[in-house]
């Protein structure tokens, strides 16, 4: 083997001669270089929340920038909703956000309505009303659970998977599945009540309280979890507006805006409800928030149930529905935000295009903003924070 | 079964050491925190929670491939999730074993119409168990973790005979 | 309280517009070239929210959809044009930051362009996909779906 070439270095004019068959002059290391790391954080990556593909740009522990990689589930539920009957849409909006699909149905269930001009029975308007708060506090409960995961704790995620038990049991009862309900259908909901249903949620609503209370002491009473939330991951009003921001986002952030309180559907303009507002926007803004919000769930469920009326829950809406030709939009407030359903008819049996417009969807497009110039470990949990899910970001 | 009780005080026990080893796999099995999609709320967080809890089967979730033996697929695949599918699978070491849960795993599911869909997760890896449902409930899971153990302490000379092919 | 309605404040602006009024609400029909003019001249009239932003095959053509909100009054708009097949319309991801997401998922699953967006790469789906969601890509039938 022959000697190694000798090295040129910047500032030397010649070549020097390297002797005893060194690769180099040993000078040593004159000049600290950094350049930035682009590290990919998932889309498996055990709190990414789905399938989730951010890209941030490191120097050091810093996020410089952040990308987020969606598609990781496009499934094409707003093409396959093309082939379906109005009456089995449900099926496929249940998939897309599945931790609260009763938000979905019931959207895409009032776009239809408006649009073929159809009456809901009052009973059926109560019934979606109550289990779409009972799916609000579920989703809520895996939201704390998985926000205290992002954050290194793991035993508030298995209080609320005991808490949520409970409750998924009498969402079971009442819709016959734990998880793709398909009960909030056009024209009312699929079943009513059964015979001691009110006897188990008021003893689930009865637990229900302190069982809240627990979980906000563990995670929200924690001197770590506040020093790490607390002015991290700010998004401020104007950012959030611009990037189309809504639900506990938005509010967290100083904006008071609820669906439910300000273009108001179902039963809600009977119901007594407050809206928690935060003002800086930063993740324990938003931690704030969403608790707020879901002890108001349990206010309002209180009252659904105190004012549940007799009568029809939907048993004569049609399956073979053909709306008029035209358009509408129907928005409900789900856990992530203003859910809306943009509905075309062509006058057919099924829609001619339907339009998810996905609150995390927009929530998500604030990444860069709100990543950029924190840590690498607070853009986890404002990651967390958010409370995406990917189902209905990708459809 | 005590072992004291199949063989008495000073006994010698001959079992071959692969056997061994499946014996041990089987009862603690981890697999890998890859949630895609809905499956992975009641497969994944709610078995291994509380009231369905996986961990008294010894089965545990961790974060890196590199630490697992399983992979549950709980969630519909598509064509930009397959190559991904496909390395962390590859990152798993051996002996490594592939649960479809669902019917998206199995064959698509209810988006097996849509062209980005891939029909069925064992066209990207070798599937050993796959679970019917749209989602499968948790005791599924459970009883697909319990088949599983049974394939694993049952089919070593199976496993070890198409690891010899392969090589 | 808006002295004029949205379509006087973009004659105003000089570009012609159609108002009307459907199911859906208010709507006003426009050329897409237009369209970053039309939404800088209605963000001065308080419609400063972008609820969404899509696009649709008509079979002839695909008719884009802009729905924006006067936040504070909650009073929602639609903005409509179309643009042909692999046609393009001006991004507004300058005046509303929420387009950049959306546009990029139009352009991709119905094959079209949106010049000055910053970012212009695919955004759910990979590389040599084609755009999924024309009336003209079928879905699989019951054959093709079936595991042989």
């Amino acid at each position: 083997m022959s000697a190694p070439a000798p090295i040129h270095r910047e500032g030397m004019h010649q070549p020097v001669a390297v002797p005893c068959g060194l690769r180099c002059i040993p000078r040593g290391v004159d000049e600290l270089a950094t350049e930035h790391l682009v590290l990919n954080m998932g889309p498996q990556h055990p709190s990414t929340h789905g399938v989730l593909h951010v890209l941030v740009e490191l120097d050091g522990e810093e996020v410089i920038a952040a990308e987020a990689s969606l598609g990781y589930l496009h499934r094409g539920i707003e093409k396959l909703a093309e082939s379906r009957r109005y009456h089995q849409v449900a099926t496929l909006l249940d998939r897309a956000d599945y931790i609260s699909g009763l938000h979905t149905e019931t959207a895409f269930a009032l776009a239809v309505e408006r649009l073929a001009g159809i009456e809901v029975p009052r009973k059926a308007s109560y019934l979606r009303t109550l289990m779409m708060e009972l799916n609000r506090y579920a989703s809520h409960l895996v939201w704390l659970g998985t926000f205290g995961l992002d954050a290194g704790a793991m035993a508030p995620f298995l209080y609320i998977m005991r808490d949520r038990e409970m409750l998924l049991d009498i969402i079971e009862a009442v819709t016959g599945s734990r998880m793709m309900f398909n009960y909030s259908r056009p024209g009312g909901v699929v079943a009513d009540l059964p015979a001691g249903t009110e006897g188990k949620i008021r003893e689930w609503l009865a637990h229900a309280d302190g069982w809240l209370d627990e979980n906000d002491a563990l995670l929200g009473g924690n001197e770590i979890f506040r020093l790490r939330m607390k002015g991290t991951g700010v998004i401020d009003r104007t950012t959030a507006l611009a990037f189309g921001m809504t639900g506990g986002c938005l509010r967290a952030s100083g904006v008071d805006y609820d669906v439910r309180r300000d273009v108001p559907y179902c039963v809600y303009p009977e119901l007594d409800f407050e809206v928690p507002l935060g003002s800086t926007g930063d993740n324990w803004d938003r931690y704030v928030v969403r608790v707020g919000e879901m002890r108001q769930c349990l206010r309002l469920i209180r009252q659904l149930l105190d004012g549940m009326p007799e009568g029809d829950h939907g048993s004569k809406m049609s399956r073979m529905l053909k709306p008029p030709a035209g358009e509408a939009y129907a928005a409900v407030e789900s856990p992530r935000g203003e859910l809306g359903i943009h509905l075309v008819s062509d006058g057919g049996l099924t829609p001619y295009r339907m339009r998810l417009r996905s609150p995390a969807y927009f929530n998500l497009a604030v990444v860069d903003e709100a990543l950029a110039g924190g840590l690498l470990a607070d853009a986890i949990v404002t990651l967390g924070s958010l409370d995406i899910v990917l189902g209905e970001i990708d459809r | 079964m005590a072992l004291d009780r199949i063989a008495g005080e000073h006994s010698l026990l001959f079992i071959r050491s692969e056997q061994l080893f499946d014996l041990a796999r089987s009862n603690s099995l981890f697999y890998l925190s890859y949630g895609i999609a809905c499956c992975a709320i009641e497969g994944l967080m709610s078995a291994g929670g509380p009231r369905f809890d996986y961990d008294r089967f010894g089965i545990f979730h961790r974060g890196s491939p590199r630490q697992t033996d399983v992979m549950i697929v709980a969630g519909t695949v598509n064509k930009k999730m397959a190559p991904v599918l496909r390395r962390l699978y590859d990152q798993m070491p051996e002996p490594k074993w592939v649960i479809a849960m669902g019917a998206c795993a199995s064959s698509g599911g209810p988006f097996r119409e849509y062209p980005n869909v891939v029909l069925g997760v064992d066209q990207i890896v070798p599937v050993d168990i796959w679970v019917p449902g749209c989602p499968p409930r948790p005791e599924s899971m459970q009883f697909a973790f319990m088949e599983l153990q049974k394939k694993i302490r049952d089919k070593t000379r199976e496993r070890l005979d198409a690891r010899a092919d392969a090589r | 309280m808006p002295v004029q309605t949205p379509a006087d404040a973009l004659r105003a602006a000089g570009i012609a517009c159609e108002p009307s009024d459907e199911t859906l609400g208010a709507v006003v029909r426009l050329e897409a070239a237009r369209i970053a003019d039309a939404l800088e001249a209605l963000y001065a009239e308080g419609y400063d929210f972008l609820v969404d932003l899509f696009a649709t095959d008509t079979g002839e053509r695909l008719e884009l959809t802009w729905h924006v909100r006067a936040f504070e009054r909650h009073e929602d708009l639609y903005l409509k044009a179309t643009v042909d097949y692999d046609g393009e319309a001006p991004s507004v991801w300058s005046i509303h930051p929420a387009a950049l997401y959306p546009e990029r998922e139009a352009a991709e699953l119905l094959g079209m362009r949106f010049p000055g967006h910053p970012n212009p790469k695919r955004l759910l789906t990979v590389d040599g996909t084609e755009p999924l969601l024309r009336r003209s890509v079928l879905l699989r039938t019951a054959e093709e779906a079936r595991l042989s």
